[in-house]
């Protein structure tokens, strides 16, 4: 029994990615759905999802080389 | 010894207070210890903010500082200045609970280098804190030792993760804290309790020893009253460290000697969008009271664009969170009951984040960095925010354990924190006035990366100006 629902009991207005996500979760990972908090929280990633989506034609995998100590060093205030 | 402290006061003391007290012969550092356990006797039953009170041990190494002086030894930057911390610093033999069950006895072999480092300065260590289970969340909730309560009023949240640790500090109940941030755990309990709280550029203090959340994100810093305090408390603590190869070899300087207590000519850019987005009436006053307050003073404050802010704030959210269901993958497979329902809840979040972007985020972390120091801290010395956009939140309207449908509004606590520990920059947050139900507001500075020696400056002229940080709440 989880927190609040049935074990395995959908909330009514659970979108459609919280199933794929948990047997996505339970093939890769192999943990378990703990309670119904941590399927609520499946439910927020619609929105990173969203914003993901969103943000696609700007956000891409950075090519060159580009270690973030090196730009912590070069950004540093001396520098400036 | 010099006309001692009086006797009722030494609790009020700041670190610095404190420890400059005892150099100059004032007081006694057992006397420094005893107001601290005195006031933890009498309060720390309503805040609950202490795991483990070494008391006997606290009073032997307060008696030896005491000895020390009166021997005409040298003192460390620290003597006498009684501190406690949060129980995820490692101390080889002692237990470190981590704020949870799975490690309820967990007895570490190694010492965390800040620990060390404050024991050579002559710190009093009088035990370890209360904290999120496993520093994992924003608000203080935890299921395991019961909830940290804010000292300014029991039935609100202290922020976390590092709660014990601000409301500690705020309660006097001891001069100085360990606290650690990963998403903004030292400045939100630092700005709800109202306090001050740093959190140095990402490699700037060794993490040895220290319990990690996330790897790329992680920082070691402290809770204290003023930004003096924190200035000496870093110089302590920072610098490279051989059992730490992330940690920097920067040099590290004298932050006292920068606090001029001048803001004159400093320029402080605020970012239109982003960090004001569905800020609550009072926090918005107090921010602005504060700005009008570092103008008046000679600083120019501008209004600026940031657009990298977007990308940073998507990719803030996946790669601490990424992290953390790794490090947590094999108790989440075999005890996930043993964690508080709304920390499984969180880290069974991390899951099905996609590896690509997971791996794009780290990636992209220098470019955005070098993007946002130059939209905002070329030209300008500060970025300034208010730490935390809503009025301090109940410990109920963010328990997701009683009510999953919270879950927003505890996520949404650290919206303006976490953007920090992604770009990795020096930050500060200071107490800026209260809210319309008497909880304390706070104001955030961020500067360029090992500019910890300017946001303190900021942070220090501004505390010379006001005395937001010296009211105490009433317990």
């Amino acid at each position: 029994m989880m927190h609040g629902l049935p074990e395995g009991q959908a909330m009514p207005t659970e979108p459609d990615l919280v199933m794929p996500m948990m047997e996505a979760i339970r093939l890769w990972s192999g943990v378990a759905v703990p309670n119904a908090a941590a399927r609520h929280g499946l439910v927020d990633h619609a929105a990173l999802i969203a914003e993901l989506e969103a943000l696609r034609g700007s956000m891409q995998f950075e090519e060159e080389p580009s270690g973030f100590e090196a730009a912590l060093r070069d950004c540093r205030e001396s520098r400036a | 010894m010099n006309a001692p402290v009086a006797g009722a006061d030494l609790a009020e003391l700041s670190m610095t207070e404190a420890a400059d007290a005892f150099a100059r012969g004032e007081v006694r550092a057992e006397a420094l210890v005893r107001a601290c356990l005195a006031r933890i006797e009498a309060h720390d039953s309503k805040v609950n903010s202490v795991v483990r009170l070494d008391r006997e041990a606290a009073l032997e190494a307060a008696a030896a500082q005491d000895r020390a002086r009166a021997a005409g030894q040298t003192l460390g930057p620290l003597a006498g200045a009684p501190m406690m911390h949060k129980d995820m610093y490692y101390r080889a033999g002692k237990v470190s609970t981590c704020g949870s069950k799975i490690r309820a006895d967990f007895v570490p072999k190694v010492t965390a280098t800040v620990l060390e480092r404050l024991d050579a300065a002559g710190a009093i260590d009088m035990g370890t804190l209360n904290m999120a289970e496993f520093a994992q969340n924003p608000t203080g909730h935890n299921a395991h030792l019961g909830h940290c309560h804010n000292p300014w009023g029991l039935d609100y949240c202290t922020g976390g993760s590092s709660s014990g640790s601000g409301a500690g500090v705020a309660a006097r109940f001891f001069t100085a804290a360990l606290g650690s941030d990963t998403g903004g755990s030292i400045r939100l309990p630092a700005t709800i309790c109202g306090v001050t709280g740093l959190k140095a550029t990402q490699t700037r203090v060794s993490r040895h020893g220290v319990m990690p959340l996330s790897f790329s994100c992680d920082n070691v810093g402290p809770l204290v009253r003023t930004a003096r305090d924190a200035a000496r408390f870093l110089r302590v603590t920072a610098g490279r460290d051989p059992k730490d190869p992330t940690s920097a070899a920067e040099p590290v300087p004298d932050y006292e000697a920068a606090l001029t207590g001048s803001v004159k000519g400093m320029k402080i850019a605020v970012c239109e969008t982003y960090f004001l987005d569905g800020a609550d009436a009072p926090v918005v006053a107090a921010f602005e009271a504060a700005l009008a307050t570092l103008r008046e003073a000679g600083a120019e404050v501008t209004r600026i664009a940031a657009p990298s802010l977007r990308a940073i704030a998507a990719y803030t959210a996946l790669v601490s969170r990424v992290e953390g269901a790794a490090i947590h993958a094999n108790w989440m497979r075999e005890h996930p009951g043993d964690y508080a329902i709304h920390l499984s809840a969180r880290l069974y979040g991390g899951y099905p984040i996609p590896a690509h972007l997971y791996v794009e985020g780290l990636s992209r972390r220098g470019p955005l960095l070098r993007q946002f120091v130059a939209e905002a801290l070329t030209g300008h010395d500060l970025v300034a925010t208010p730490t935390l956009r809503t009025r301090v939140p109940t410990l109920a309207e963010t328990d997701i354990d009683a009510d999953p449908a919270n879950w927003s509004r505890f996520m949404a606590v650290s919206a303006n924190t976490r953007p920090f520990n992604y770009l990795g920059l020096p930050t500060v947050s200071i107490p800026c006035g209260f809210d319309d139900r008497g909880l304390p507001v706070g104001l955030q500075l961020a500067g360029r990366p090992f500019a910890e020696a300017t946001v303190l400056r900021a942070a220090d002229a501004f505390q010379q100006m006001t005395d937001w940080h010296r009211r105490a709440p009433v317990l």
